[in-house]
């Protein structure tokens, strides 16, 4: 049965995100493609107000972590089928900022870094997360690659530390670093350090990696609960 | 040092043995099934010379049954922590001894200053003579995390050589930086704090931690170690460090599935490389704070996983071990009852070693007085493990019969004289005072540890022999020169 293209199609793609559901996005996706939805439309009526409503409730804490992450993961499913349409288009999405993240080479340390890039998904940017144990070489390829605003570079041990710098040094090297901005985050990371090594912003927690990130890329928007606290 | 042994001591487990046997047969099937990865030839060899399958370019390890309860029959049922060179210290555990050890963290909230700063050398000994004086702290994690004020190559070399100098108390360690020559050295100043290699391999006075990357992945570093302790002779504490909901199950008895492959996966590996050598479960197993991101270290889970892991220790008949911890960023109401909570139920449990004293905030805060009152919890608990003796005396009939009804007292009765003090307990620091009285004018708690914590920061000597002093010195030199120049 064909789709109808209207406020309630809308709601219900903003719907999967927010009850985390892949299949059913994915779903409603094709068949609404099938049935003329302008793409473009589908993610900003559809697919971004479900991650809004997701970060929001996440920031005032209605909703938890595997809850957020299972969202931010239709998303992540979601906009990439719309993409190919938006592409083919000529036309282009709008998102707050394109953002890599990685934890860096010496630690395989993954879940602190999976969750702000969840957050990060959550509040509306494109976030490309390149993985664990990751050296300088990698990180400066996928900020090539991707066209990204800001790299984002996380560990919880202290010994690695200072492949944080190698990278930024590396970006100052090949002229990359006046067009990117780096936040660094993890539990030895300092102000202190991070000014040290030249890094834009510490993210001490998920909400403040997205409360500084917003800062780094001069995005407004209403303060949430945990923001605010953040701040 | 004799820990406390009362009759309550493994006597509340959160699963039944039926249970522990369906747990068992769950993580049976899950390393029959899906087994663990391994990405080191090292530790792939020794799973495969006791008859495991290696799949996937042999980083793929498939355990039988069978070889589980081999390389479990081989673990002996108890191992004694050595005091070094002072047998008075000696930790015996898996005997239904429950001891207290000190835990570590970044920052401390400074005696003197009131300031909350990162933790330096100083601190390492500091908090090594703090341990070392207290009646109650039957052992020692690291002093402090790290040491801020020294270069991070040699760090843990330099943390040790503190540590050793300034106790003869049994340890526990789990890895630190990773830096080049961890292993090998921490383990040579071990042996000379012991007296020497052999005098080591006799009586063993730390406890190596090794612990699963989760989920089942047996870690490279982590396999210097396992190597590094057994040829040492240093007893194992096996543990996984699963975060429930995020790197293990979000179920209680998922995770403690989880937590049994992974412990079994490393009896396995021990067993082959060093058959019989000693060894205890951990419980080192949280869930995720599903706020935060955060391992939920105060949460009543990860002390009933705890728990789990005692009865699947005790269903085996091997001894166990854990780390207590609370989530809260300061010493307060939290962290007492967080603390106090999960430590009773690890000893009711029969955990026979604790980490658990003098820090919070999951290994960011240290304080000495605060280690000072959680020495007096430790007092509490073990209070509490000695239940009720029973037998003819104390059942006290006579003295009942002569001296009720009313008018009489047992104040002025021999029974009385003779019982009260090991049957009644007299804390050193809690208030016992009057209402009123106190109202007029009192010392706050805290103030009390942090008198007691100064005096002994002023008074306590180190009990190591100047000549092992000098010789840790020496060692760090060579250290330092080889890795610093």
């Amino acid at each position: 049965m064909s789709i109808i293209i209207n406020d309630e199609y809308f709601d219900k793609l903003a719907q999967t995100i927010i009850d985390g559901e892949d299949e059913e996005c994915v779903r409603l996706i094709n068949a609404g493609l099938e049935a003329g939805v302008d793409p473009l439309e589908a993610v900003e009526k559809g697919l971004a107000r479900g991650i809004d409503k997701v970060g929001e409730d996440f920031g005032t804490g209605v909703i938890f972590l595997p809850e957020l992450a299972m969202a931010a993961d239709v998303m992540k499913q979601g906009t990439a089928i719309l993409d190919e349409r938006i592409k083919a288009s000529g036309s282009n999405r709008l998102s707050h900022g394109k953002i890599i993240i990685g934890t860096i080479k010496g630690d395989i340390h993954d879940i602190g870094k999976s969750v702000v890039a969840a957050v990060m998904q959550a509040n509306g940017y494109d976030v490309i997360d390149i993985g664990i144990d990751i050296d300088v070489d990698t990180f400066i390829d996928a900020v090539k690659e991707h066209d990204a605003d800001v790299l984002g570079m996380s560990t919880l041990l202290t010994l690695p530390l200072m492949e944080m710098e190698k990278v930024i040094i590396r970006m100052k090297d090949i002229g990359m670093r006046d067009n990117v901005k780096v936040i660094v985050g993890g539990c030895p990371v300092t102000q202190e350090f991070a000014d040290e090594i030249g890094a834009d912003a510490v993210g001490f927690d998920a909400q403040d990696a997205v409360f500084k990130l917003d800062g780094l890329l001069g995005i407004n928007r209403p303060r949430r609960t945990a923001q605010l606290k953040a701040e | 040092m004799k820990g406390f042994d009362g009759k309550l001591v493994g006597s509340v487990y959160p699963i039944t043995p039926e249970e522990c046997k369906r747990v068992h047969d769950a993580a049976i099937r899950v390393l029959e099934q899906g087994g663990v990865r391994c990405d080191d030839e090292r530790a792939a060899k020794m799973f495969e010379d006791v008859g495991c399958t290696l799949e996937n370019n042999r980083e793929l390890v498939k355990i039988p049954e069978k070889v589980v309860m081999d390389a479990l029959g081989k673990c002996p049922s108890s191992f004694t922590l050595h005091g070094r060179n002072d047998p008075d210290l000696d930790c015996s555990i898996g005997t239904g001894e429950v001891h207290f050890c000190t835990v570590t963290g970044r920052y401390i909230d400074d005696i003197r200053t009131g300031e909350r700063r990162k933790v330096t050398r100083q601190d390492a000994i500091d908090g090594t003579l703090m341990a070392d004086a207290l009646e109650h702290v039957h052992g020692l994690y690291k002093p402090v995390m790290w040491l801020y004020d020294e270069e991070m190559i040699c760090n843990s070399q330099i943390l040790t050589t503190e540590w050793m100098k300034h106790t003869n108390k049994p340890g526990t360690w789990v890895y630190n930086t990773g830096a080049e020559h961890e292993v090998s050295d921490l383990i040579k100043m071990w042996q000379i704090a012991a007296g020497g290699e052999e005098e080591m391999r006799r009586k063993p006075h730390m406890l190596g931690h090794v612990v699963v990357n989760p989920p089942r992945v047996i870690d490279v570093h982590y396999t210097d170690w396992l190597i590094g302790f057994c040829d040492s002779g240093t007893p194992l504490s096996i543990e996984s460090a699963l975060m429930g909901g995020a790197t293990g199950p979000a179920t209680r008895a998922g995770m403690l599935v989880q937590c049994m492959v992974e412990i079994y996966a490393l009896v396995v590996q021990s067993q082959s490389y060093k058959p019989g050598h000693p060894l205890a479960f951990c419980s080192f197993s949280p869930a995720m704070d599903m706020r935060t991101g955060l391992w939920a270290t105060g949460t009543p889970e990860f002390g009933i996983n705890g728990g789990g892991i005692a009865a699947m220790a005790n269903y085996h008949n091997i001894p166990v071990v854990g780390f207590g911890m609370s989530d809260s960023c300061e010493f307060d109401q939290q962290t007492a009852h967080e603390k106090a909570l999960k430590n009773y139920n690890y000893a009711l449990a029969g955990l026979s070693w604790i980490i658990d004293l003098g820090g919070t905030a999951g290994f960011n805060l240290v304080s000495w007085p605060e280690m000072v009152l959680e020495n007096e919890m430790a007092a509490y608990i073990g209070e509490y493990l000695k239940g009720i003796q029973v037998d003819e005396e104390r059942l006290s009939v006579d003295t009942i019969l002569k001296v009720g009804p009313l008018p009489g007292s047992y104040m002025k009765e021999k029974h009385t004289r003779k019982w009260f003090r090991e049957e009644f307990f007299m804390p050193e620091l809690n208030n016992k005072e009057f209402f009123e009285s106190w109202q007029r004018g009192h010392v706050e708690l805290q103030e009390k540890a942090k008198q007691k914590a100064l005096s002994i920061l002023d008074n306590h000597q180190s009990p190591v022999a100047a000549e092992i002093q000098q010789e840790l010195e020496s060692y760090l030199g060579f250290c330092l020169q080889r890795d610093l120049g």
